[in-house]
């Protein structure tokens, strides 16, 4: 038998049973399709609620939920747990995906900020724009083409739309060609792929008119503007949780299709 | 341990409610704070507040000046919304439907439509499925819960006694909201769908909303702690109890020696909100937060002069 594999959720505040369930679902969905040539090649995955940085040591990867990213830099800064993320994310490489707030939180930069600015973990070289749509009453959802669900599904027939719930969601509004100062760190680092965008007119998509950035990863960092964890779509979690897995068994997360 | 909030229908359609119903879920764990004034709102924001809810004056001195207690002036709330980043809540009367009007167009993020405030109408609530904009509401018991989520109510708080610092009101009604939940538990399973039945005209209301709450063993959508919560132990007690995070009124601002001691209150309650459990966190929250406002005893109010009563 092996260790199982430790997927936490940050619950500093906001959408964290959401992620629970649904990554217990996708777990079941991941357990059953995966090739499992051994009983002692078997795997197994522990969810668990993190708060603290000895919690956040026994993950092999991390959701950071929706919430308000305002109110998670500030609780995570004051339990002294900035740093042991940032060194998850961008000095271990564990896989970390973000939604909403969770992408604010491991941009390198945002804008629309409170007074002052906030603190950020990083680890995706994007600068991401707060309540992109506006208050409260822009909030919606919206069927995503989102190509990458089609890929995990090995060339079945086109994934359904995903219905993709934007609550005073943020937004990729540039890609910062060049993230680090100095050479060092920065080398090799994966470049930042795209892989959802919402919307046409007057986005943020490329510069050209070509909609909003809504999902983008970079190596081991994934984030989207949406709340997958107030569906019951299950498929995200599903490839995620893939992804997961792989990091795992390779010690580093293998790319689809690299 | 809880389910997943996907509260079925109720008389929406299903893509708004999980927009409405979703933003409460993004605020679960974290503290919604009371402010009169931008000052105020960057104060609560600063402190890790996930939202600000802007009104005239706290619940404690509408409690003491008395008179009618209307929606605050929209250029108080346009000044909070341009100061803060963070969701921007504002209280209407209840049944007062062009006070929810204008709230919506002035681009608020929720609306309270609240006890603290004089009622508009004596014989209804607002129909909140209505509006784009989702609703908070009060509640003393499970019947009450359910009849405004089934109005439209994308959230709920528990009443408790607003402005006074005395948290026992609150702690009689989620323990009220919890016991009928777990009698509404028993009746599925002993009793199935008649059960339910006859307990949702005891109870006054609808018996699939109470069906689905017994299925899921908690309301179907977020559901805070609200008022007399004073200190970060009367947060982390009505965490303790079940609910998902908490409002705070009169309790930041009341007696405040100074904005610095209004802040460090705040940060202590948003402490102790997040580390509920946590008692080294309550220790050190309780020493930061000073001094609490006053008070007033519960005990000694007349009925006639409790906010909780207003709405049924």
């Amino acid at each position: 038998m092996t260790k199982p594999i430790t997927v936490g959720v940050l619950a500093l505040q906001g959408g964290v049973v959401e992620h629970l369930n649904l990554l217990r679902k996708a777990a079941t969905h991941v357990l059953t399709s995966q090739p499992q040539p051994s009983a002692d090649n078997g795997i197994d995955f522990a969810f668990i609620e993190v708060r603290t940085a000895p919690q956040l040591a026994q993950c092999d990867a991390l959701i950071i939920p929706g919430g308000e990213s305002t109110t998670m830099a500030i609780v995570a800064r004051r339990l002294g747990l900035l740093d042991p993320l940032r060194d998850f994310v961008k000095v271990q490489h564990k896989p970390v995906w973000g939604t909403c707030a969770g992408l604010v939180m491991l941009a390198e930069q945002a804008s629309a900020t409170k007074q002052g600015g906030q603190e950020l973990v990083g680890g995706l070289d994007v600068r991401v724009l707060r309540n992109r749509y506006g208050t409260q009453m822009q909030s919606f959802v919206a069927g995503l083409d989102l190509g990458f669900l089609k890929e995990a599904k090995n060339g079945e027939a086109a994934a359904a739309p995903f219905r993709a719930v934007f609550i005073r969601a943020p937004v990729v509004e540039e890609i910062i060609a060049d993230g680090r100062q100095d050479g060092g760190e920065g080398k090799g680092k994966a470049p930042v792929e795209v892989l959802g965008v919402y919307g046409g007119e007057g986005g943020t998509g490329g510069g050209e008119g070509k909609g909003d950035i809504v999902a983008v990863r970079q190596g081991n960092v994934f984030g989207t503007s949406f709340h997958p964890e107030l569906t019951d779509d299950v498929r995200i979690h599903v490839w995620w949780l893939r992804q997961v897995v792989d990091a795992a068994r390779h010690g580093r997360l293998v790319l689809n299709g690299a | 341990m809880a389910a997943n909030l996907h509260p079925a229908t109720n008389g929406t359609n299903n893509d708004d409610f999980t927009v409405k119903a979703g933003l409460a879920q993004m605020l679960k764990g974290g503290v919604i704070m009371d402010v009169t004034t931008a000052a105020e709102a960057r104060i609560a924001e600063e402190a890790g507040a996930v939202a600000v809810m802007a009104l005239e004056r706290i619940p404690s001195d509408i409690r003491k000046m008395g008179g009618v207690a209307r929606m605050s002036n929209p250029e108080m709330i346009k000044e909070i919304q341009a100061a803060v980043t963070i969701p921007v809540m504002a209280k209407a009367r209840i049944g007062h439907i062009v006070e929810c009007q204008i709230l919506e167009a002035l681009g608020v993020d929720y609306v309270d439509e609240s006890e603290v405030l004089t009622p508009a109408d004596d014989q209804f609530h607002v129909a909140k499925s209505d509006f784009k904009i989702p609703f908070v509401c009060g509640c003393r018991n499970l019947g009450e819960a359910l009849r405004r989520i089934k109005e439209g109510a994308a959230m709920i708080r528990t009443k408790g006694e607003a402005g006074t610092g005395d948290i026992v009101e609150a702690v009689r009604h989620i323990r009220t909201v919890n016991a009928e939940i777990a009698r509404a538990k028993a009746a599925l399973a002993t009793g199935g769908d008649l059960a339910i039945a006859t307990l949702a005209r005891e109870l006054g209301c609808d018996a699939a909303l109470l069906k689905q709450t017994a299925e899921l063993g908690r309301l179907p959508v977020v559901n805070f702690a609200a008022g007399g919560v004073a200190t970060p132990a009367d947060a982390a007690l009505m965490m303790q109890l079940g609910c998902d995070g908490v409002f705070v009124g009169s309790g930041i601002f009341k007696d405040a020696e100074t904005p610095e001691h209004a802040a460090r209150r705040a940060r202590a309650i948003v402490k102790a909100t997040a580390n509920y459990t946590d008692k080294q966190a309550l220790i050190e929250a309780s020493i930061e937060h000073g001094t609490a406002m006053k008070g007033i005893s519960n005990a000694g109010l007349k009925s006639e002069e409790k906010m909780a009563g207003r709405g049924w």
